[in-house]
């Protein structure tokens, strides 16, 4: 505003301050799914941030979800809950709609697309990893983009150190880049056993913590087989 | 009879004094005059079968379309004012494939039953503030029948109250008392899906006026393997020809006898 | 990446100009005496500081009549470096080499304006540098003789890459000892 008094310096001026609101953040963290022949585990994290901010030390974002499923959706953790909540309350109708039935993998992820297409236009803001047996026992992984797309895999990380983990599980789990040093023909895929995928996991993110701010504090491992899920936990750096 | 019912059978939301809504019992009086149609539930597949009326010579009765697709693995069979069913099947239709879209998996066939039902209320107005859709209830019933691999093979009846009912084996139309007796006698558990062909048009041809050929009834089968069929003119010609055949070697047992 | 008495260096052949691919046959790895410079980045100023160095080392070598050292190029590095540090080159250099002298292994990378980075184990830079964090994280293990050196390095190069669209078409892996430099080019996927 003019300093110099003039015919009009009383004159009040208004300058439109503008603000906006953003409805996203960024939470951190990473995720991690791996299929094993008659298991699937999803593995998380448990640092929450925003920014350069720890929110949290210990805030779970893998969650058994009911009939034998695992589900999570890491990004914008709001997002994340909101979908995960959909999910679980659309998965009640399914059950009184169709006489109590288990809802399968390949419908839950199916399903997973059309709660997520839904918001195409203000969409989720997660990278979703969904786990469970197939309808033939076999260990099954479902990864999402935030608006849908789907595809069933081996392996998927997503998340923030989605970039770190990635070629590390190519290299370990679909043994890319790997010959055989018998014949020099590609390494034959085999299915990794359970002990082995989780010192995976574990060195996966033990990797990603150490380069990584916002990955570390915990690593919540949740493991389905046959029997049921299961939750193991493991300290990961605090740093 | 009318004059007790005076006043009370006009609005089709409003009970009677006796509780009763005479507009939803009347529309199950319209089925009463439909042809007849039948359904039997075997262990390998459900039989469909119609009796279709064939007005006049110059009538083609093919243009008759009383048992139709809901999707691959469900069918259905109608009696009574069959112009209403094509809104129902419609939304079977709609509902079936939306299913699949949101599920990737063929809908349950009880779950498909129950939406067609749901429809079959709307003559009023819904209690979550759902739009009247029709003036007046169905004046058509339906037999459903199809496989789903948490049930296997199933037969529902469907009435314009919005009720449905699981059956073995289930007759509709004008003839329905009559088969619906005869089914009665010779249903069994262990019925073959041949068995169940030769029952249902023993049976029509029981109830029917007109003498029994391929022209003036249908057949449908819904089995594992093949989904809902309709048969064609000559395996309804061959399953006449092979009842024919069974009748008269019954014949010959009771005149040996 | 630093092993028992060796290091390793490689890179990728990618040439690239956006998501076009340019050229298959561009080395990043640049030899001076014994110490080797990794650049990535703006290919005109790979090229460009590449010969800088190239000046300044036979410079250094006729002045003080031997070869530099690693821990003495890690610092020209950084000089040549921030001199320019209104108007950059847009590479990021990494050095590996050992000391002729004290036979100690040495790796070191640079941000564009000559900031050290000295780590113990390995250094990364480029568009794949996440990836590489990854791999390099998972496979490193300290005190490795240069054949399992050489597999740690290929193995965290080729699979960083294939994760990488603008990574890869080939690569170049140069394992160093005191007495000898082997280098091996490695079969990699083509897209």
């Amino acid at each position: 505003m003019s300093t110099l008094a003039s015919e009009y310096s009383n004159e009040v001026t208004h300058d439109v301050i503008e603000h906006r609101f953003n409805p996203y953040s960024d939470n951190g963290g990473t995720i991690l799914g791996i299929a094993g022949e008659d298991f699937a585990v999803l593995a998380g994290d448990t640092r929450h941030t925003t920014g350069y901010s720890i929110n949290s030390r210990y805030e779970p974002k893998v969650f058994n979800i009911g009939d034998d499923l695992l589900l999570t959706a890491n990004g914008f953790q709001a997002d994340g809950t909101a979908l995960i909540k959909n999910f679980k309350n659309q998965l009640i109708q399914y059950h009184f709609n169709n006489d109590n039935k288990k809802m399968s993998i390949e419908s839950s992820a199916r399903l997973i697309q059309h709660l997520l297409y839904g918001k195409r236009f203000f969409p989720y803001y997660v990278h979703t990893i969904l786990a469970g047996l197939d309808s033939e026992g076999k260990g099954s992984i479902y990864s999402f983009d935030p608006v849908g797309s789907y595809e069933r895999e081996q392996c998927r990380a997503g998340g923030a150190a989605a970039s770190l983990i990635m070629p590390f599980l190519d290299n370990q789990v679909n043994f890319k880049n790997q010959l055989d040093p018998e014949t020099g023909n590609k390494k034959q895929l085999k299915y990794l056993k359970l002990e082995e995928v989780v010192e995976l996991v574990r060195d996966a993110f033990s990797s990603a913590t150490e380069r990584h701010i916002h990955v570390g504090d915990g690593l919540e491992i949740l493991i389905v087989t046959k029997e049921g899920v299961r939750t193991e936990y493991y300290p990961l750096k605090r740093d | 009879m009318f004059l007790t019912r005076s006043e009370y059978d006009r609005g089709v939301s409003t009970f009677s004094p006796e509780g009763r809504l005479f507009q939803v019992e009347y529309s199950l009086e319209a089925i009463k005059l439909g042809s007849t149609a039948i359904g039997i539930c075997t262990s390998e597949g459900v039989i469909l079968g119609v009796e279709k009326r064939v007005t006049s010579s110059l009538l083609e009765s093919d243009s008759i379309e009383k048992i139709m697709e809901i999707d691959k693995h469900i069918g259905c069979a109608m009696s009574g004012l069959t112009a209403d069913a094509r809104s129902m099947i419609d939304h079977a239709r709609v509902t079936s494939v939306q299913h699949d879209l949101y599920y990737h998996e063929e809908i349950g066939v009880e779950t498909l039953t129950q939406s067609v039902c749901d429809l079959a209320l709307r003559f009023g107005e819904g209690a979550s503030g759902e739009k009247r859709l029709m003036s007046r209830p169905f004046g058509v019933a339906l037999l459903i029948a199809g496989y789903d691999k948490d049930k296997g093979p199933q037969l529902y009846h469907a009435e314009p109250s919005g009720t449905f009912y699981k059956y073995d084996a289930k007759a509709i139309g004008s003839g329905s008392e009559g088969a619906q007796a005869e089914l009665q006698n010779e249903y069994h558990k262990s019925l073959t899906l041949q068995d169940a062909e030769l029952l249902a048009l023993k049976v029509l041809k029981q109830v029917m006026e007109e003498k029994l050929d391929s022209s003036n009834a249908q057949l449908a089968s819904v089995t594992k393997e093949n989904g809902f069929r309709v048969y064609d003119d000559d395996e309804i010609a061959k399953v006449i020809a092979t009842l024919k055949e069974q009748e008269k070697d019954e014949e010959g047992v009771d005149t040996e006898e | 990446m630093v092993g028992k008495d060796c290091v390793a260096i490689a890179c990728d052949l990618r040439l690239g100009s956006q998501s076009l691919g340019v050229s298959n046959n561009f080395e990043k790895v640049f030899q001076y005496g014994h110490v080797f410079m990794g650049l990535t980045g703006l290919a005109s100023d790979v090229l460009t500081v590449h010969e800088n160095f190239r000046m300044k080392t036979n410079l250094y070598k006729m002045r003080e009549e031997r070869e530099i050292e690693p821990e003495s190029m890690a610092n020209l590095v950084s000089t040549s470096l921030y001199e320019k540090r209104f108007g950059p080159w847009f590479v990021g250099p990494i050095v590996a080499g050992i000391n002729s002298k004290s036979g100690k292994p040495f790796v070191c990378a640079f941000d564009f304006i000559g900031c050290i980075d000295y780590a113990k184990d390995f250094v990364v830079s480029g568009t794949a540098a996440d990836q590489l964090y990854g791999m390099c994280e998972g496979l490193y293990e300290p005190n490795l003789e240069p054949e399992d050196l050489f597999e740690t390095i290929s193995q965290a190069l080729l699979n960083a890459a294939d994760r990488d669209a603008l990574s890869g078409w080939g690569a170049v892996v140069y394992v160093i000892t005191k007495d000898k430099v082997t280098k091996r080019y490695l079969k990699s996927r083509q897209d």
